[in-house]
């Protein structure tokens, strides 16, 4: 079992703390910041200019005409799409690395994460759901609480077939094992990092969607399209599908067979475009 | 040579190689060999039916059950593959924890695949599919041998 105090201490040791992407994400929240501002934060990052804009000018927004300057980028793509390229340039290094307890690959979690961001925008489309500004970043940040725990898993947990081949949700086995399971962590995390709270509810209740305190359709999304990542071989561990998707959020989103299959098919292309594969 | 299948796509190969695919969930891993002209093929595909998204199938067959299994046997016949020596094996068709119906993909995968070999006189030698395991495929065509490593354990399919 997890005490606070370690849990604090992990929250503090992990690797990287992404400070470029939370003083950036800061001056995209505040409603006045003008495309100046932005560019005035990234200008003393070249490297994350120069990342954001590769994005910008991949295949996935299919732009008529090449982006030169972040200013140009916000103009065309606005301050919500910015935020989200900031966050997956600035959590590459975070997440793109192989996770201890899990047996995770390195580059497994990264991809996971990707495909879940870009089903997710397809899914909301395909639904006709607005409103959803974070999912993009929720997204992409689901699974975070697993390099945490992780770290956990590799200490404490003796007998790793026990614990990953069992039949029951792997989010109960890691609560039950460790005490907090991987969404909590990643919930946590983030709320350590000032995302906002709806970002951080969604985390929180990824594979738990009927617990969340108040109905939220970017979580249900969020809920479909990781299992829907698991099923379709985008994986996330060791555990392989052992979560139990929740048939109320379906039923929530007026979800369709037809609709969740077709948004699987473009994962991998929009994956690829954004990635620039 | 190692060979990697992605997810929604097909490799055909000869003796001396190894095809591999990684983290088959509720996708579809079905290996064609042929042990006189040692060659082989493995494909992954994602989803059973190409009708819910004809434009994709146009452009990946192998996406689709229904379209990447011709689309995998006409790739063996090319390279000398015979029907009536074809040993085919399947793997994955998994599912997450739950009976909800819309989350039985790999069901209704295993099910197109089975219907495509009925018509067609075809039977499989072995399958390793269902359950909530992620499993990767290590095929290799110069002893047909196929592996399945899922959770931490490796056998033979």
């Amino acid at each position: 079992m997890i005490t606070k105090e370690k849990l604090e201490r992990l929250i503090r040791e992990l690797p990287s703390p992404p400070q470029n992407a939370l003083r950036i994400l800061n001056v995209l929240r505040t409603p006045d910041a003008g495309a100046e501002e932005v560019e005035k934060a990234l200008r003393y990052d070249p490297g994350l200019t120069a990342g954001v804009l590769k994005m910008a000018n991949s295949a996935y927004f299919g732009l008529p005409q090449r982006i030169g300057s972040i200013k140009q980028a916000v103009v065309l793509l606005g301050w919500k799409r910015i935020s989200d390229l900031v966050m997956v340039s600035c959590m590459n290094s975070v997440m793109d690395r192989s996770v201890e307890g899990y047996d995770m690959e390195k580059g497994e979690l990264w991809r996971h994460s990707v495909a879940v961001s870009v089903t997710s925008e397809v899914l909301a489309k395909e639904l006709n759901i607005q409103g959803v500004d974070e999912i993009f970043t929720a997204s992409l940040l689901h699974d975070i609480g697993k390099i945490l725990l992780g770290m956990e898993v590799k200490e404490q947990i003796k007998n790793p077939n026990l614990f990953f081949e069992g039949n029951q949700s792997f989010d109960s086995v890691e609560k039950e094992y460790i005490g907090l399971d991987h969404a909590e962590a990643g919930a946590e995390i983030l709320s350590r990092w000032g995302l906002p709270e709806r970002t951080i509810n969604a985390v929180r209740f990824h594979h738990k969607p009927d617990d969340s305190p108040y109905p939220d359709n970017m979580l249900d999304i969020l809920h479909i399209s990781d299992a829907l990542c698991i099923m379709m071989g985008f994986t996330a561990g060791k555990e392989g599908l052992k979560y139990q998707p929740s048939l109320n959020a379906v039923k929530r989103l007026s979800l369709s067979q037809l609709t969740m299959e077709k948004a699987a098919t473009y994962t991998m292309e929009k994956m690829n475009q954004l990635l620039n594969v | 040579m190692k060979i990697i299948v992605d997810v929604g796509d097909m490799k055909v190969s000869r003796n001396g190689d190894e095809l591999v695919t990684h983290a088959l969930g509720s996708c579809l891993g079905l290996t064609l060999w042929d042990p006189v002209a040692k060659v082989g093929g493995l494909l992954h595909a994602m989803l059973p039916l190409s009708k819910i998204n004809p434009e994709k199938a146009q452009e990946n067959p192998y996406m689709f059950v229904d379209t990447g299994v011709p689309a995998l046997f006409q790739a063996f016949y090319q390279l000398g593959g015979k029907k009536e020596r074809a040993v085919i094996k399947a793997a994955g068709c998994g599912a997450p924890l739950g009976d909800d119906k819309i989350f039985k993909i790999g069901e209704r995968n295993l099910v197109v695949l089975k219907k495509l070999l009925w018509k067609n006189n075809l039977l499989l030698a072995a399958e390793d599919t269902g359950g909530t395991e992620s499993r990767t495929v290590y095929f290799d065509i110069s002893t047909g041998t196929v592996m399945i490593q899922s959770a931490g354990n490796k056998r033979v399919l």
